[in-house]
């Protein structure tokens, strides 16, 4: 069935920069903000933006990922024509491979996009954490007569050179890119979001597949060719709120922007939904000698201890005289009565025991301050404490970052 | 294929419910936070492995249609069976003007829906019966029992709006049937029974020959001798929800931790429809005490021994103390409200106070502004 377009999502990476979070799973499918995985935001942005088809492109890891994406029901993409597509890596008669690059991911499924016979093509990235209307920016590559347009948004000058930069004439259309240059010519950074014309793109993929030299990327590749090229290439500005959250401190600090709507991560505005799939629970119980403040909690819990500044997820329990600051809890971690955990991010399921104290303020640290951070399943005995900055792996051994 | 089917009678509004009934069915009100009462009955079907369950409506269920959708969310859209909703639809040519006047006749208006199901038993139950019931184990036990007719009971004679009550004899046979009584005395039945499909067409078609309308009286107590009524009886938390301050005790016992471990036991979950919010955020000045919060609440003032449903805003200054306030109502800055039960969008504006009593709470109708 022909769409006009359709996006395909690139959820294949490792996300290394997260570690232990992301041993048994991929990237997006890393909880955040409580209820949600990371995932939850483009897919709940297709549907918003009225894209019906979307094909994610799996790696890594992949069980958590499908089977939390399952029928795409949640997103509102299980419809009968289009609706999610998980796109594995596949054998064909002349052997297979695994996707060597994000271009080359897209280049192995080309057959699955012919399918659709889309005009336009949206490429997106399983790590940011950001709301954005993607039908606004294909309505600037239709006015634009682009052959690719690239959302982009300004930067502190001194992160530019951790980005890929674009360099735009009067029109907002693209002179020149520079991955990650030293010295920047522009403030405009790349947010991994394409928009392509399908025919233009298929006809890059192809040519990129058979450059011997080629890293078959993006970033690297794609976009420098078809700018040499002399393609048409446009920059959408976007200025909302934007954060790839791939690493520890910056997934732990877009869960902090979601508790302040200041931050521009507002997550409450019901013009634009963010989707999730969610577990049947009870609501949150927040008890008699509970203090809770400027935290988000989901349902399932009980809490009955200190929360502050902290972003809980569902069916998470903190006892009685424990403490729970600056933190974010994933899915089903349970803090016994007594414990403290202070700037941590503690994976799914993790067991803390009476009295453990897990990391530790900034100011309490003279050296060495970082994250403390606990695998999924990790489980600390009574009394065990976990400084701040050191990692545990599910066994409760500590491991390098 | 399991061998139970599920039949919910969801078309009875309750007077004494005030506002919270006069725009629904007691089966679609609201309770614990973010379920309806509907929930537990589907869920107990459900968690059973009963996967074909119809719902007989009467008069305003548009709420619960609205609620229902396919049934996707209790995994009951299904190719063969699943939910099905059974509206009136025209018996003996009435056109459903009319109130049902009881089971029977509710169950005389679907009996082409009962003649198609595939199961051999058909569990019966009150869409506003809140309970986690073991229905595999109720089930387990009727076969067993060689009962015709299995009556669940709780283990009390609390009194409820039109309850029904068991006398139980020896071997848990049923030796007497009170409907309606003055002074509750025996067991209170909770509307939940298992029977055969044959034995339950031949009561329905038995007693629509005869004019007989009701379960209760015309199959329960007129024939509890040539048929064996067996209890069983449930000795955990079972709310029937038919009056407000029923409405409001029954809340208000969910704050206690055991009891909603009873009601919402990990093995058999309730499920409920979502409403995609966000976490429910508590604020630097809020302060929540003793309290049952749905998603995307926004508390930045107090809350005590309250329950609050999905989308409530409490702001700063205001405090909601013993109050179950529902979906998407807002409390503003300053006021203070307790013992209220708030329908949903409910606005209390700036600086009011409003009180009830734990034996009056006071129900504020859907969409009022204060």
């Amino acid at each position: 069935m022909k769409k006009e377009c359709i996006a395909m999502l690139l959820a294949g990476g490792q996300g290394s920069r997260l570690y232990v979070l992301t041993g048994d799973m991929a990237k997006p499918a890393v909880p955040f903000g409580g209820k949600y995985r990371i995932i939850d935001f483009p897919l709940s942005n297709c549907t918003n933006s009225g894209i019906d088809t979307v094909g994610v492109l799996t790696q890594y890891r992949p069980l958590e990922l499908n089977s939390y994406i399952g029928s795409g029901q949640p997103w509102d993409l299980d419809g009968s024509s289009g609706g999610v597509h998980i796109l594995p890596p596949y054998q064909g008669s002349k052997g297979g491979t695994w996707y060597k690059g994000t271009a080359n991911a897209i280049y192995q499924n080309i057959g699955f996009i012919d399918m659709y016979d889309p005009e336009y093509v949206v490429i997106l990235s399983g790590d940011h954490i950001y709301k954005m209307d993607y039908s606004d920016m294909l309505a600037r590559h239709k006015a634009a007569g682009a052959a690719c347009t690239i959302s982009v948004m300004e930067v502190p000058w001194s992160e530019a050179p951790r980005f890929g930069i674009m360099s735009v004439d009067a029109n907002d259309m693209i002179t020149e890119f520079a991955e990650k240059p030293k010295e920047p010519k522009s403030n405009l950074a790349s947010m991994g979001i394409y928009v392509f014309s399908w025919k233009a793109l298929r006809q890059y993929l192809i040519d990129d597949e058979n450059t011997e030299s080629s890293e078959n990327d993006f970033g690297k590749n794609i976009i420098p060719t078809m700018l040499a090229a002399g393609e048409s290439m446009a920059a959408y500005r976007f200025a909302g709120y934007w954060k790839d959250v791939g690493t520890l401190e910056s997934l732990w600090d877009a869960n902090m922007d979601m508790l302040a709507p200041e931050s521009g991560l507002d997550l409450r505005d019901r013009s634009w939904p963010i989707y999730a799939r969610s577990i049947s629970a009870p609501p949150a119980f927040l008890g008699g000698n509970s203090t809770v403040t400027h935290s988000a909690v989901n349902r399932g819990s009980i809490l009955q201890g200190v929360v502050e500044n902290s972003v809980l997820s569902p069916n998470v329990t903190v006892g009685e005289g424990a403490a729970v600051r600056y933190s974010v809890l994933f899915p089903g971690v349970q803090i016994a009565p007594g414990a403290v955990v202070e700037y941590a991010i503690l994976g799914e399921g993790c067991k803390i025991g009476g009295g453990c104290h897990v990391g530790g303020t900034p100011e309490n640290t003279p050296e060495g301050w970082g994250l403390t951070v606990l695998a999924p399943g990790c489980e600390l005995p009574e009394g065990r404490d976990a400084k701040a900055g050191i990692m545990l792996n599910r066994n409760g051994e500590e491991v390098s970052k | 294929m399991n061998g139970l089917q599920g039949i919910i009678f969801a078309y009875e509004r309750r007077g004494n419910l005030q506002e919270l009934g006069s725009i629904r069915s007691s089966a679609s009100i609201p309770f614990g936070g973010r379920f309806r009462a509907v929930d537990f009955a589907l869920s107990n079907l459900v968690n059973a492995g009963a996967n074909d369950v119809g719902i007989i409506l009467h008069g305003h269920f548009q709420s619960l249609l609205d609620h229902l959708g396919t049934g996707k969310d209790w995994d009951l859209s299904r190719k063969r069976g699943g939910l099905r909703l059974l509206p009136p639809f025209n018996y003996k040519g009435e056109w459903g003007a009319m109130p049902y006047r009881g089971h029977i006749e509710a169950l005389a208006a679907v009996r082409t829906y009962l003649e198609d199901i595939r199961q051999d038993h058909v569990v019966m139950m009150d869409g506003d019966l809140v309970a986690n019931l073991p229905l595999s184990d109720v089930y387990e036990n009727h076969l067993k029992s060689g009962a015709d007719i299995t009556v669940v009971c709780a283990n009390d004679s609390f009194m409820t709006e039109d309850g029904t009550y068991f006398q139980v004899g020896e071997g848990g046979r049923i030796s007497e049937v009170f409907i309606s009584p003055h002074t509750p005395r025996g067991l209170r039945g909770l509307g939940t029974y298992i029977v055969s499909k044959k034995l339950l067409l031949e009561l329905v078609d038995d007693c629509a020959s005869k004019d007989q309308l009701s379960w209760r009286g015309d199959v329960l107590q007129a024939r509890k001798s040539e048929l064996k009524l067996q209890s069983y009886i449930w000795k955990g938390y079972a709310a029937q929800i038919r009056s407000v301050q029923e409405y409001y005790d029954r809340s208000m016992q969910l704050l206690d931790p055991a009891i909603r471990a009873d009601l919402f036991c990990a093995q058999r979950p309730v499920r409920a429809k979502n409403a995609d919010l966000s976490s429910t955020y508590v604020g630097t000045g809020g302060k929540c005490v003793n309290s049952l919060f749905g998603d995307g609440c926004s508390i930045e003032g107090v809350v005590e021994n309250s329950i609050l449903f999905p989308g409530v805003t409490v702001e700063a200054g205001a405090v909601v103390r013993n109050c179950v306030i529902f979906k998407d109502s807002v409390v503003r800055r300053d006021a203070q409200l307790s013992y209220i039960i708030a329908d949903k969008d409910v606005e209390i504006l700036q600086g009011r106070t409003l009180m009830g009593h734990a034996t009056y709470p006071i129900v504020l109708a859907k969409g009022s502004k204060i």
